[in-house]
């Protein structure tokens, strides 16, 4: 790596760079990728809407702050969660990472009378599978973000002839959020990838079978679930098959379960990571200590 | 729960937990492997003093 490069790499690109990447094609955009940015935005909208024609209001609900009340602690008032949420500005995760969707989608479906949070809590048909889609739709701005990221990276420290990773980081990263190690395989490191994958794949299971198929359910666990969608085959998994279940009684290690789940997809997101680095370094080695120093 | 279960789900969590973090660090599973069981080690010494010192602390404030 060249001394530019390794100075480089602490420096980061930039707050304007990084909130870019919460719409979904903008990078690719100013990089001069018309078709990817197209194919991102157009990407992202359409996984979202799909899944908001079912879940529309459910989105308050599963928000970190719904809109009807304040976070605890903070006073009556303070901040305008009502006037947040009419304009569009509603923290369900990871939504909110494509964020014009789930801005438009929070515009068109916010109701404030009585009638509209009752319709918050109701729970509907087929939520677990649609609420997954909104959610990946986010996952999937995020992935499209790190590939600008990325391209940029790229262009900034590789020089005259920038070079090329042997698999997209960004896929891997993406690879690796639907299967665990897969994103590592793509890169190279096939036995590796399939350790890592084993045990993310082993903890979840245990909290599925700990809470009897019901710890990964997003209308009654929606802040865990946050975690728990960071590795998107389990969760979608879940949507398909045990979140619908009926639930007879509370399961006596539900709570054991849950939090094993979200273990799993917590482990995931630094598998996630490590593949992008896997891949990444392929085309910008680590350089020695010495070199990185300023 | 009883104490073997706790230790049932708590050490081969803490191991598979150990594999993703040692995992960063290395480029095969073998060598993965072969940290992750001194890693889990390492863990399981450090859980052992804090759980000695919320009992300590336990019997310090609320009485044996």
């Amino acid at each position: 790596m060249s001394d530019r490069a390794a100075r480089n790499v602490a420096v980061g690109l930039g707050w304007g760079t990084f909130l870019a990447g919460f719409v979904p094609g903008l990078l690719q955009y100013q990089l001069g990728q018309k078709q990817r940015a197209v194919l991102a935005f157009g990407g992202c909208f359409l996984l979202f809407f799909v899944g908001w024609l079912v879940v529309r209001e459910r989105l308050f609900y599963w928000a970190l702050l719904t809109p009807d009340s304040p976070p605890p602690g903070s006073s009556p008032g303070l901040i305008p969660w009502q006037g947040m949420a009419r304009a569009g500005v509603v923290f369900t995760l990871p939504e909110l990472l494509n964020f014009p969707a789930n801005a438009l989608g929070a515009i068109l479906a916010w109701d404030a009378s009585p009638e509209g949070e009752r319709l918050w809590r109701m729970p509907r048909d087929l939520e677990h599978l649609f609420g997954w889609l909104t959610a990946a739709s986010g996952m999937l701005a995020a992935f499209w973000s790190a590939a600008g990221h990325w391209e940029l990276r790229r262009r900034r420290d590789g020089g005259a002839t920038p070079p090329v990773p042997v698999a997209d980081p960004a896929l891997c990263a993406a690879l690796s959020w639907l299967v665990p190690g897969l994103g590592h395989c793509r890169a190279g490191q096939k036995d590796k990838g399939a350790l890592l994958g084993f045990a993310v794949v082993v903890v979840f299971a245990a909290g599925l079978l700990f809470a009897h198929g019901h710890a990964v359910d997003r209308a009654n666990a929606s802040v865990w679930w946050i975690g728990q969608n960071l590795f998107g085959g389990g969760s979608l998994f879940a949507a398909l098959v045990t979140a619908p279940l009926r639930m007879e009684g509370a399961p006596p290690n539900l709570d054991l379960g849950v939090v094993l789940c979200t273990v799993a997809g917590l482990m995931n997101l630094v598998v996630m990571v490590d593949a992008f680095t896997v891949a990444e370094r392929t085309a910008f080695p680590l350089g020695k200590p010495a070199e990185v120093a300023p | 729960m009883s104490l073997w279960f706790r230790l049932a789900v708590y050490v081969p969590v803490l191991f598979l937990v150990a594999i993703v973090v040692v995992g960063q660090h290395h480029d095969n599973a073998r060598d993965t492997l072969r940290w992750t069981v001194r890693r889990t080690g390492r863990w399981l010494v450090w859980t052992a003093a804090l759980l000695a010192c919320m009992w300590g602390l336990e019997i310090l404030f609320i009485g044996w």
